[in-house]
């Protein structure tokens, strides 16, 4: 009797040993606890109890804005708070929404989040997010604070589901050696771009004029709007005559004579050598990007020159997108006081000061009229750009939106739809998903 | 009497305590998704825990029946699975016939074929895509352009769903030539030496040898590898999430690509598990046709 | 004398058709190798060389200290060894009960085994996800492993059960006659009788561990749990994809399944062979 029962206890316990092991290996390597308790200075007033908070952001795994934010910001407001740990997180960008989705499904969101702010609406509709205007007692001191534009992305039905961190655009971005061989300055004006792409490609035939990866919105819309088109109205109700509206087909046909006449690169239909790649080895001319494109090209290229300039205006001027992130706070954390006190921190003039040192404009009012802003060797062209600069429209349906732009996109430079035609479908399937 | 009885149940319990603890496991992770899995794609999945879903009965269903990008999908997994099927099987067989003929290098060879089927889909992705590089200075461009003059000018390989699909079909070959060799020689081995030495004596070349004595012999072997290729082939997901992530506008995504995204990037969960139902259907149907080929196997020897 | 020559003629056309295939097989594994080798600035040079100009060692130091690679690397060991050896331990308790014994259950059970071994992996993902996030395993390695092991012992009970069933059984009957259990004639007789069965299933669950992506994928987020295929293809980004660290990494990941198979080729081949048994 005793001994036929052994298989049933030496089965349970070589299992639940192996499962301890295993769940034991996992759990003992993380990453051992580097606060230092020295540098207490006020006891947390916030958080009775310890708390960890987790803070999911997309800044780059390897890029000074990390460093700068697990180096130096977090011991500082853990040394402030000694009862909040901040975990914070990479996540890549293209995998952003589908991980947050997955967490939040699993009921395991972070507390906090920063988001590209074209994602808030949609998180925000989704019931993810918690209403910082509600949940935040010192919520209207920050109205004041801080830029308009950027607070304003955070608006949906009737509240604000977060607060802006960093705001940017994107500026014309040219390689100075190659535009010399060929004898040309900057672009003003998009009409100067076949005739120096000639030009160029007559000095130096195996390079593009311009580079880009792809035909969604963040691409596109400068073109569109530098035309004078647009994509919806301004209540977002309807994007017919607006994306199909004569503007916006003349931009798409301008791009696809650029594309035809090999002056934009075949990375635009989805591959081929990366955008900074391009740019670093001297095969794309130009590229129509952000601040980061600074630290990114300064540390894979050390010695290449960068030089910048407005993006070139059309009809309708020089129009870029407003990028940026906010922070968000999730409805599903258990630490909303302790996360809302690093939310409070994110904007502080420290850490927005600090962030500005590693490439990122900062969203305070104060700041921006700092000399450090003012003297700053391209923050000023930034911010310039800025005041023309437009949002991408607020609505939670916009990632569908953006894939239907990209498509159309996509079809009128493989010629297999008229600019015309594409874009009349692509605005009837929008207006499908506003109804 | 008592104790009998004990020990009898005891008995009858023993086949019961070795297999409980490893079959807990498949009830937990496999019994159970599955039929939550059935269960979600019955409904507009709530991806918000706690929240209410709306049920539509089978309409997720009718939906991947008229969803003309699924149909795409289907489309290009099917074709994925003839090229690289055949593409294994041909080039498989051929390298086997040769290697069981060499005098000397056998293992070298057989090592060197082999060192792609033990690489992770990952890496291999990752490289192909590189290889594959649209530009001039991309690997296949220029051995293809300079090295062989085979082309007039670089291609955009994965900008098109039409040569996107060659670098996928070449890497699904590629990666799969050194397995079915290994199963082909198995099976050459097992053919008598005495047979290829009668039919050189007759006068035969090697090529008709292998046309008449090998192959024909080799028939079984390769209905049943096929078959499983081409369930394997099927659930082919990662080179497509690496290398083209289904673009350009979805044409090269499969079925597996396209479930992910639905499911996890339109966070559509009930519509991505219909699907999936819908490729376990297709595997299961290939699987019962291999079951009959294996059954008319037995019976033949 | 004709003959000789037919036969010299055949093998030097045999040696050429391998020899080309050989380069097929190597040329991107060297490329590869290359270009791990080689500064951003050379990435995409014209030519495209295989031996690199001025080789540097900057994209392995990269891989190893600036993105936690030694970490991945420790939890893709951790995940294989964890998920093998609870697999070849669950899986040769259940063969053994489905060989040696006769029971109500056994043709069902057997019968759903089957069904399982062809039930593509990622379909179940979505419940397994949401399953895995109930029970708080999202993000943590033994949500992965735990997955792994379910994944891995359908074929693995499938193969051995075969094995086993082959076996003599004359041993276990005099063992029975002197009163042995049926854990000890498990523990002492049919587990040393199976060790070449047993290296297959290890060697095929503990690849499949090794190489696993899309699950560990979903279900990982910290940057420090990732397993070795996760963060390889974090390497590969939108903006940049460096492909010298891409490679450095992949190296250093392969390196470890290419030596082993080097090495034990037989159990290799098998456990693979084993490997596509699985629908």
């Amino acid at each position: 009797m005793k001994k036929k029962l052994t298989p049933i206890f030496g089965i349970a316990i070589v299992f639940a040993l192996l499962l301890c092991a295993c769940g034991g290996m996992a759990v003992g390597k993380s990453a051992a606890d580097e606060s230092s308790d020295s540098d207490i200075v006020e006891p947390a007033e916030v958080v009775a109890e310890p708390v960890t908070i987790t803070f999911w952001h997309t800044y780059n795994e390897i890029s000074p804005e990390n460093e700068m934010l697990m180096n130096t910001l977090i011991p500082l407001f853990e040394a402030e708070h000694p009862n909040i740990k901040v975990e914070s997180l990479p996540v890549a960008y293209e995998d952003f929404r589908t991980k947050l989705f997955t967490s939040i499904s699993g009921g395991v969101a972070p507390d906090l989040a920063r988001i590209d702010i074209i994602w808030t609406p949609e998180l925000a509709d989704m019931g993810a997010l918690a209403s910082i205007d509600e949940e935040m007692s010192d919520f209207a001191d920050y109205m004041d604070l801080l830029f308009a534009g950027p607070l304003a992305t955070n608006f949906w039905n009737g509240h604000y589901y977060g607060l802006p961190l960093d705001t940017n655009t994107k500026l014309w971005f040219y390689n100075k050696a190659l535009y010399d061989s060929a004898g040309i300055t900057a672009p003003a004006s998009v009409d100067e771009m076949l005739d120096q792409c000639q030009m160029l490609k007559a000095a130096n035939p195996d390079v593009y004029y311009f580079a880009t990866d792809g035909t969604w919105a963040w691409v596109v819309l400068p073109w569109i709007w530098s035309f004078g088109g647009d994509i919806t109205d301004v209540e977002v109700t309807t994007a017919t005559g607006y994306l199909n509206g004569a503007q916006t087909v003349a931009a798409f046909e301008f791009l696809k004579e650029l594309y035809d006449q090999g002056c934009i690169a075949p990375v635009i239909m989805g591959s081929g050598i990366d955008t900074f790649a391009g740019y670093g080895q001297d095969v794309y001319a130009s590229l129509d990007n952000g601040p980061w494109t600074f630290p990114i090209v300064e540390s894979q290229f050390p010695d290449k020159e960068i030089s910048i300039s407005p993006f070139p205006a059309g009809a309708g001027g020089s129009i870029n997108v407003v990028g940026g992130e906010n922070i968000v706070l999730f409805q599903q954390s258990e630490n909303k006081e302790a996360a809302m006190e690093f939310l409070r921190f994110v904007l502080s003039k420290k850490y927005q000061e600090k962030m500005a040192e590693v490439g990122q404009l900062p969203v305070r009012v104060d700041l921006i009229e700092s000399d450090f802003i003012k003297n700053h060797e391209y923050y000023g062209m930034f911010l310039e750009q800025l005041k023309t600069s437009k949002s991408r429209t607020a609505h939670p349906k916009w990632s569908q939106m953006d894939e239907i732009i990209t498509n159309a996109g996509q079809l009128i430079l493989r010629n297999e739809k008229s600019a015309q035609e594409a874009l009349d479908e692509a605005a009837a399937q929008i207006d499908e998903l506003l109804k | 009497m008592i104790d009998a009885m004990k020990s009898k149940i005891l008995k009858n319990l023993t086949p019961y305590l070795f297999i409980l603890p490893g079959f807990a496991f498949l009830l937990f992770w496999i019994v159970f998704p599955m039929i939550k899995a059935f269960q979600i794609s019955l409904f507009e999945w709530n991806v918000m825990p706690n929240s209410s879903s709306i049920f539509l009965g089978i309409q997720n269903y009718v939906r991947a029946a008229k969803d003309s990008l699924f149909w795409l999908a289907v489309k290009n997994s099917f074709f994925y699975a003839l090229a690289t099927v055949i593409g294994q099987l041909f080039l498989g067989l051929l390298v086997a016939i040769i290697l069981d003929r060499i005098a000397h290098g056998k293992i070298f060879f057989r090592t060197l074929y082999y060192l792609p089927v033990v690489t992770s889909w990952v890496v291999c992705s990752l490289l192909f895509k590189f290889i594959f590089n649209s530009s001039p200075a991309g690997l296949v461009n220029y051995v293809l352009v300079k090295s062989l003059h085979l082309l007039p000018k670089p291609v955009t390989w994965l900008n098109e769903p039409g040569t996107a699909f060659i670098a996928l079909y070449a890497l699904g070959i590629w990666k799969g030539i050194g397995w079915t060799m290994v199963i082909f020689l198995a099976a050459i081995q097992a053919i008598p030496e005495d047979l290829h030495q009668a039919a050189l004596v007759d006068g035969a070349n090697e090529w008709q040898y292998a046309r008449k004595i090998t192959i024909p012999l080799l028939i079984p072997t390769i209905v049943l590898t096929s078959i499983m290729l081409t369930i394997g082939a099927f659930q082919t997901y990662i080179p497509i999430a690496l290398i083209t992530r289904g673009n350009p506008i979805h044409r090269t995504e499969v079925i597996l690509s396209y479930m992910y995204e639905q499911a996890f990037s339109n966070r559509d969960f009930g519509y991505g598990s219909a699907l999936s139902y819908i490729l376990i259907l297709i595997v299961f149907t290939i699987s019962q046709i291999q079951m009959k080929f294996k059954k008319e196997e037995n019976q033949l020897y | 004398m004709k003959k000789i020559f037919k036969y010299c003629i055949n093998q030097v056309a045999f040696y050429l058709v391998l020899i080309f295939f050989a380069l097929i097989t190597a040329a991107p594994f060297l490329y590869m190798i290359g270009t791990s080798f080689k500064g951003q600035s050379f990435i995409f040079e014209y030519p495209p060389k295989f031996i690199p100009d001025q080789p540097t060692l900057r994209n392995f130091i990269v891989a190893w200290t600036s993105r936690r690679f030694d970490k991945f690397f420790l939890n893709s060991v951790v995940v294989t060894l964890c998920s093998t050896i609870s697999v070849v331990f669950l899986s040769s308790l259940m063969a053994y009960g489905f060989s040696r014994f006769q029971f109500r259950l056994k043709g069902f059970l057997n019968g759903s085994i089957r069904i399982f071994m062809m039930m593509p992996a990622m379909t179940l993902i979505i419940p397994q996800f949401i399953l895995a996030s109930k029970l708080d395993l999202i993000n943590t390695l033994p949500g992965v492993i735990l997955v792994y092991i379910a994944q891995n012992i359908p074929l693995c009970v499938f193969l051995l059960t075969g094995f086993m069933q082959q076996l003599p059984r004359e041993l276990e009957e005099a063992a029975e006659i002197d009163g042995a259990s049926p854990w000890e004639i498990y523990r002492t007789i049919i587990m040393p009788l199976s060790k070449p069965a047993l290296a297959t299933i290890a060697i095929f669950s503990s690849l499949g561990a090794w190489d696993e992506y899309v699950w560990a994928m979903t279900i990982l987020n910290d940057p420090e749990k990732r397993t070795l295929p996760v963060g390889i293809a974090a390497f590969h980004g939108q903006y940049l994809t460096d492909w010298g660290v891409v490679f450095a990494a992949s190296l250093i990941a392969i390196t470890p399944i290419i030596l082993l198979f080097i090495f034990m080729q037989k159990y290799f081949i098998k456990g693979i062979m084993a490997g596509s048994l699985k629908g």
